[in-house]
């Protein structure tokens, strides 16, 4: 075996040592089912929301949030951030609302959105994506102003103009960056939508999370959190599938 | 080929370089030495625009995209291969890109790098790296070439063959060159003349010499030529009697 396999396989024993002393906590009254359901319980309730198909319309209304919180939130952040580099004035512009943005949990914006956009779309896909922006923002702008020197001289004295130095320089470098914090940024997208739904919404997972936690439903809560674990790994991975393709000269 | 008249160059203080004069004969091999931090790489970087002189001229009888500069550091660019790398400078002067690696796996056959067309430079060595450079200035066959202490990071070895490679292609494309070089046995043996730089801050050049050796010339056995030892001699002690800190105020 491996010393992969074998650490896969400890992993998966550790899990199943504490889902089975969890369990059995909970069944002999160690633990009181109403605050820690058993892992039984909680495997039903995510059953249940599979089965009966309650739970895709809430997942599709997140998923939409998140993704094109993601998009709109990489296209202001590419662009804003390559018009900050470009030109002072933007910088000047925009880098003091950037920081002030970046040094807040941006999250508590969430209710100013609700009162301006209402409880739909419009104000979980304004939370995810400026949580998306603010950090991809830093990301190009940094990249571009960060950029080696040394590669542009080269450029330059190959003869080299603004476009070469863009496609052979700035964009790979900048993909590099946001590739860097794309996983980071998949991750923001959704703490922002599902947070947006928290705070006020009539669907969605964290609609689902706010109802579990007003009705005292602890299960529901946890088969939740569970469901939105796994979506967010499987993101995770296929982030990571794309940063690989897009930066394969990193990963040699 | 290139004239420096009364060079002045600095970078806000005190000027590292002052009053540079310095021709270059087409078809001339020339070597420019100096302690480090006289400015040797400064001379080049105003040659090649990429440096601002505080006062004096450059001359150049050739279009500035005619100058290959092969610089001090290997930095290539990480996210494209070894191949692409060669054929920056190709296909930015609108090469076809068939012609264009055709031409980058001759010369990195030539330089030892056969069969390395598609790795990036992450996974190259240093002397790896440094040959990528040096192939991807020469594609550009420049009728002027520029080089940093090129061979500073390679092993004696790879460095004898490359320098003797290097050589050989000069000679017979009746090359110019202008070659930044702290190694004095490199300076004459592959040299028509040799530049000496003082110890800067205000550096001039403090000596010049030229070097009678016939080509075409092996690097290894152009030693054994009777006016080297002498010649290395004079180039030493001019070295050496650099005081260590202050410039030598001629
Ligand atoms: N970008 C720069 N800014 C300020 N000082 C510099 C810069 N580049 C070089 N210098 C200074 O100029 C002097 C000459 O540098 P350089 O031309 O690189 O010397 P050499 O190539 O002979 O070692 C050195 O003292 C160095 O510290
Ligand atoms: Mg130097």
């Amino acid at each position: 075996m491996s010393a992969d396999q074998t650490r896969a396989v400890r992993r998966a024993l550790a899990l199943l040592v504490l889902l089975a002393a969890w369990e059995t906590l909970s069944r002999i009254g160690w633990l009181d089912p109403f605050y820690v359901p058993p892992p039984s319980r909680v495997g039903g309730v995510v059953f249940d929301l599979v089965a009966t198909g309650d739970l895709w319309p809430h997942l599709g209304a997140t998923a939409l949030a998140a993704f094109a919180g993601l998009l709109v939130g990489l296209v202001l952040g590419i662009g804003l951030g390559f018009a900050a580099a470009l030109s002072p004035l933007v910088a000047d512009l925009l880098e003091p609302v950037m920081i002030l943005l970046n040094a807040i949990p941006r999250v508590i914006l969430a209710p100013l959105f609700v009162i301006w956009l209402g409880i739909g779309l419009a104000s979980k896909l304004a939370l995810a994506t400026i949580l998306v922006t603010v950090l991809i923002f830093f990301a190009v702008y940094n990249g571009i102003k960060e950029v080696d020197r040394r590669l542009v001289e080269r450029i330059q004295t190959l003869g080299g103009g603004q476009t070469v130095l863009a496609r052979e320089v700035y964009i790979p470098s900048v993909t590099a960056w946001v590739m860097g914090n794309f996983k980071v940024a998949v991750g923001f997208a959704f703490t922002g939508a599902v947070v947006g739904e928290f705070v006020a919404s009539s669907r969605g997972l964290g609609y689902l999370l706010q109802f579990a936690q007003s009705t005292y439903n602890a299960a529901l809560t946890i088969a939740l959190i569970l469901i939105i674990m796994t979506f967010v790994l499987v993101l995770f991975a296929v982030a990571e599938r794309l940063e690989r393709r897009l930066l394969a000269w990193r990963y040699l | 080929m290139l004239r420096v008249r009364g060079l002045t160059v600095g970078y806000g203080g005190e000027p590292v370089l002052d009053g540079i004069d310095l021709d270059l004969e087409s078809g001339h091999f020339a070597s420019l030495i100096g302690p480090s931090g006289s400015g040797k790489t400064s001379i080049l970087r105003v040659v090649t625009n990429l440096l601002q002189p505080e006062h004096g001229a450059i001359e150049l009888d050739v279009n500035t995209r005619e100058i290959g500069f092969l610089f001090q550091d290997d930095a290539l660019l990480p996210w494209r291969t070894v191949r692409q790398n060669v054929t920056l400078g190709l296909r930015i002067r609108g090469a076809a890109s068939g012609d264009a690696d055709t031409q980058a796996e001759h010369w990195l056959t030539r330089l030892g790098l056969e069969g390395f067309g598609d790795r990036y430079p992450g996974q190259l060595s240093g002397g790896q790296r440094k040959r990528v450079a040096i192939a991807q200035v020469l594609a550009l066959r420049p009728k002027l070439l520029l080089m940093d202490e090129p061979f500073a990071s390679l092993d004696a070895i790879v460095r004898t063959r490359i320098t003797q490679e290097l050589l050989d292609w000069v000679e017979r494309e009746h090359l110019t060159v202008l070659l930044v070089t702290h190694d004095l046995e490199e300076a004459i043996g592959v040299s028509d003349e040799v530049h000496v730089l003082s110890h800067g801050p205000r550096a001039t050049i403090r000596a010049r010499h030229s070097i009678d050796i016939p080509r075409p010339r092996n690097v290894l056995q152009v030693r054994r030529h009777p006016d080297f030892g002498p010649l290395l001699q004079t180039l030493w002690d001019e070295l050496a009697d650099e005081p260590p800190e202050k410039g030598t105020a001629t």
